[in-house]
């Protein structure tokens, strides 16, 4: 812990103290389709950085993260007024259960979901692993969809979920945890270990790192929290829709944030998040088909020109810049 | 029960199964040489099919013409995305070091933009044209002429390819570049040349593929991503690198959809695909006719 109170003096702490700041008022401060996109910044933050923690560290690369937030959304239109209203703990009487028991069921599902894919996935490498969690996530999607279909259900609508604002700094607490996860786990001993299966997983065997008891950790740890924002996506949009709660395509916009931004590290993420958000905002109602294709080609740009993200460039250039005042 | 017996089903999944094989045929073309992840594949099916749609509306060109223009823009696509994309890709080591995550970042970026493009060209709307679209009957089942062509064309395309890259050097050098990449070029393998011409040899056939199918169904801008999947599944299924084993994973997947919709309900037909798939990839990651060598990388 010292060595983070370390990290947090200078510019560091600056940019933490204003950032935190900056998302606690920005509901005071903004207006209601701006507190809406602060919303989905935050979301994707969480996402994101929850995904790093698995693939941008150990380099299984998980195609279907989708798979969690879509099963904490089902959980949580399923259990949808099922819960009593508040309980009674000790004397004190706790409210907005519907919320939160929810949030916790849809924690737990998703930790058991990983725990049961991830050890036979995790056994497969490279691109296999890719195609896998795609696979993995577009069946659980099909499955929930037969289910709905059995019931005769097509969507469920949440009448009397939480106010934008409950939902905004829900989903703060959701990307604060999901960045102080990444942090803390890409600074440990543990996140080394996952370096090292990222790099040469036989060699971090031979080294006695526990490598499937780490990538199993790494996996479960990445699931939980997209599971509680898929949770509270589902409430923000007061719908479940299967095929859009569990649309590959979120796990792709996870993917393309945390590669624009830089997977290594979890400031890397926040980068990617703003930049691609900001882009959609502008252009995706207006000209979604050249938003697209401007997507495709800023994806393309960055895969060769900076294949360490934004971050990645950021912390070249200070180095370089470093290296010549030394020089100097 | 009478359905499922009566030979029409087996006809449709035949027809679905050489259409598939053909698309993975290519697919694992690129994949077995470049060990990319071609998200685009699917894509340039959607591109054959709309040269073959536009060159018989305003031309009134007949398919079997435009196919040789499909395959030819499609190889072309394929040879300035190799120039001016795939060649940095594969000459710099940091790339490749993660070539499964950045491939499949360009390729999705690829699709993205096909996709978009034509959609942005053409819009949304389904499209299709009638071509020889007579019934013809076979024992006691019915198959439309065009189908039936695409049956057989596509059969004698994926034998001529899986015969090409087993009897001549081309070919030879290509298995060796799947076997083993560094070892092919120690023995002076021309591994960029076989890149190139794989790639534009795998886009080439999905493109041709497209070119059939549009013959006999409706296209538009996003019909790709479906052959994409298919794809994905036959070249597990029958073995990267194999590329008979796509043949044969072909005709099986499309009986395995056919029947099994036929069974079950079109609400299965994804769970059937997905559920083979990722049982392949836990079981048997090295196909179903590969031998004990498990691929792990």
């Amino acid at each position: 812990m010292t060595s983070v109170f370390k990290e947090l003096k200078g510019l560091n702490g600056v940019v933490a103290l204003v950032l935190v700041a900056a998302v606690l008022f920005w509901p005071a401060l903004a207006s209601d389709y701006l507190i809406g996109f602060g919303i989905l910044l935050l979301m994707w933050v969480a996402y994101t950085e929850s995904w790093i923690v698995l693939s941008g560290l150990t380099g299984y690369f998980s195609f279907g993260h989708v798979v969690f937030a879509g099963l904490g959304g089902y959980l949580m239109a399923a259990l949808w007024l099922v819960w009593p209203e508040e309980i009674e703990i000790a004397g004190v009487v706790i409210g907005g259960v519907q919320v939160w028991a929810s949030m916790l069921v849809s924690a737990a599902a998703a930790a058991v979901l990983a725990l049961v894919v991830g050890y036979p996935c995790l056994r497969v490498r490279g691109p296999y692993f890719v195609i896998l969690t795609f696979g993995v996530a577009e069946l659980v999607k099909f499955i929930v969809i037969n289910i709905e279909a059995g019931l005769s259900k097509s969507g469920r609508l949440m009448l009397g979920g939480p106010d934008t604002y409950t939902l905004y700094y829900l989903m703060g607490s959701l990307a604060l945890a999901a960045f102080l996860l990444a942090y803390f786990v890409s600074r440990s001993r543990f996140g080394a270990g996952l370096r090292a299966i990222r790099e040469d997983e036989d060699a971090a065997e031979t080294m006695g790192i526990p490598v499937t008891r780490y990538k199993l950790t790494a996996f479960v740890l990445s699931a939980i929290i997209p599971g509680v924002v898929g949770a509270l996506y589902v409430l923000r949009g007061g719908y479940f829709e299967p095929l859009q709660v569990f649309d590959p395509k979120v796990s792709l916009t996870m993917i393309c944030m945390a590669i624009m931004g830089g997977s290594d590290d979890a400031r890397g993420p926040l980068f990617g998040v703003v930049f691609l958000s900001v882009l959609s905002e502008i252009l995706w109602a207006k000209f979604p088909l050249i938003y697209q294709i401007l997507v495709g080609l800023v994806l393309i740009t960055f895969v060769l020109g900076a294949p360490d993200g934004i971050w990645g460039r950021i912390v070249q250039a200070t180095r370089r810049r470093a290296a010549g005042a030394v020089a100097r | 029960m009478d359905v499922l017996l009566s030979g029409q089903l087996l006809i449709a999944a035949l027809v679905t199964g050489s259409i598939y094989a053909l698309v993975a045929v290519g697919l694992n073309l690129i994949y077995g040489t470049m060990r990319m992840l071609n998200v685009a594949h699917g894509d340039l099916a959607m591109i054959g099919a709309y040269v073959a749609f536009w060159m018989f509306s305003l031309f009134g060109l007949s398919p079997f013409l435009s196919l040789f223009l499909a395959m030819a823009l499609s190889a072309l696509l394929a040879a300035i995305f190799y120039h001016f994309i795939f060649k940095r890709v594969m000459a710099s080591s940091k790339l490749l070091d993660r070539a499964e995550a950045n491939s499949l970042l360009v390729f999705f970026g690829i699709a993205v933009i096909l996709q978009n493009g034509t959609a942005a060209l053409f819009t949304t709307n389904p499209r299709g044209f009638q071509y020889l679209d007579q019934v013809l009957q076979i024992g006691n089942a019915a198959i439309t002429a065009n189908r039936l062509v695409t049956l057989i064309l596509s059969l004698i395309l994926v034998v001529a390819v899986v015969a090409f890259f087993r009897f001549t050097l081309v070919g030879l050098a290509l298995r060796a570049l799947i076997q083993n990449r560094t070892a092919s070029q120690i023995v002076g393998i021309n591994i960029e040349r076989i890149f190139l011409y794989s790639f534009m040899l795998g886009f080439a056939l999905s493109g041709l593929a497209g070119g059939l199918v549009s013959m006999y169904e409706q296209i538009w801008p996003f019909m790709g991503f479906p052959y994409t999947i298919a794809a994905f599944v036959i070249i597990i299924l029958g073995g990267l690198g194999n590329l008979f084993g796509s043949l044969a994973a072909g005709m099986i997947l499309g009986v395995l959809e056919t029947f099994g919709i036929a069974i079950t309900g079109p609400n299965f037909r994804s769970i059937l695909i997905y559920g083979v798939l990722i049982l392949v990839l836990l079981l048997r990651p090295q196909g179903l006719f590969g031998g004990k060598r498990v691929v792990a990388r």
